[in-house]
């Protein structure tokens, strides 16, 4: 039998119901939704490893603590809701190059991944100037 | 204890809704800053409505707190530059990167590695940026209700009316 992969919820629906879901978080919780702060904790918590007494002096390690909070939890609970989701919908894909990346760019999974990390790199550092 | 849980539930909720609404795929993103595919720009707007009405209605009643961010020229727009730079080679944005390693597109991985050596950069980076641009511009925690000098429940209105008129122009054109 062939399956045709589904489209998914309509994004406004979903767009909507996530709005909820922040809203509930805000009320309960105290939480505004964000998730860069938490690369920076994660970096932080990686650089103690090896030198804790630089990290301890480090001016932006001590406004944003190395330490698991709500955010953390809440990105991760990202990879788990999105595993949970695809696992039930049965369109969880082992993939390294997106389709529309391999049309133009070939099958180089280097060429992808060395893009990537460098996209990684700019995106979070242009956050972080910007605040988000 | 109780504030891990909460991140990590509402995290799951957060996640099942972009995975089901398809918006952590790399094609969708890039679809939307090639002007291919406007389904991340549905979801995230969707949200801000609602989100808006929501926690303004909160705020009103006292239950909530806003969390307003300082609006500092220096850094908003040279940042907001490059984070669009790099997110258009990455293709994921930092919370949808562990969505897309969640759905088994795994590429994602040398995104959050990139990332995070990112965070360490501007860690480095940062009691320099704190003497130089982040001074620039710096407006302090403002809205655009209290700018404007009106009803939030006014602004609120114009947003969703605009939002409204853009995704029927989106589905007019079939993005």
């Amino acid at each position: 039998m062939k399956f045709v992969e589904n489209r998914g919820w309509s994004p406004y629906l979903a767009g909507a119901l996530a709005g909820i879901v922040m809203i509930l978080s805000v009320w309960i919780a105290g939480k505004y939704f964000g998730a860069s702060t938490t690369f920076v904790r994660s970096a932080g918590m990686i650089e103690k490893v090896f030198s804790a007494e630089r990290v301890k002096k480090m001016d932006y390690f001590i406004k944003k603590t190395p330490k698991v909070e709500w955010q953390l939890m809440f990105v991760f609970g990202i990879f788990l809701g999105s595993l949970i989701s695809s696992a039930i919908s049965r369109n969880f894909k082992w993939q390294a190059l997106p389709d529309m990346w391999e049309r133009r760019f070939g099958r180089s999974k280097i060429k992808r991944g060395v893009t990537a990390f460098i996209g990684g790199i700019i995106a979070m550092f242009g956050a972080r100037l910007a605040g988000g | 204890m109780k504030e891990l849980l909460y991140g990590l539930v509402t995290g799951i909720m957060f996640g099942f809704l972009l995975q089901k609404a398809r918006v952590i795929r790399y094609d969708k993103q890039i679809g939307a800053l090639r002007f291919m595919d406007m389904t991340i720009v549905k979801f995230m707007l969707s949200s801000v409505f609602v989100g808006a009405v929501g926690v303004y209605v909160l705020k009103d009643l006292g239950l909530a707190k806003l969390s307003v961010k300082s609006t500092v020229l220096g850094g908003v727009i040279p940042g907001g530059l490059i984070f669009g730079i790099g997110w258009g080679l990455l293709g994921y944005c930092p919370g949808t990167s562990a969505g897309a390693v969640g759905e088994g597109r795994w590429d994602g991985i040398w995104g959050i590695l990139g990332m995070l050596t990112g965070a360490a950069l501007y860690a480095e980076a940062f009691p320099y940026l704190k003497k130089t641009v982040l001074t620039w511009g710096d407006f302090g925690k403002i809205t655009l209700p209290q700018v404007l000098g009106i009803s939030h429940w006014v602004v609120i209105t114009i947003f969703i009316i605009s939002g409204l008129m853009l995704f029927y122009w989106f589905e007019k054109k079939g993005l």
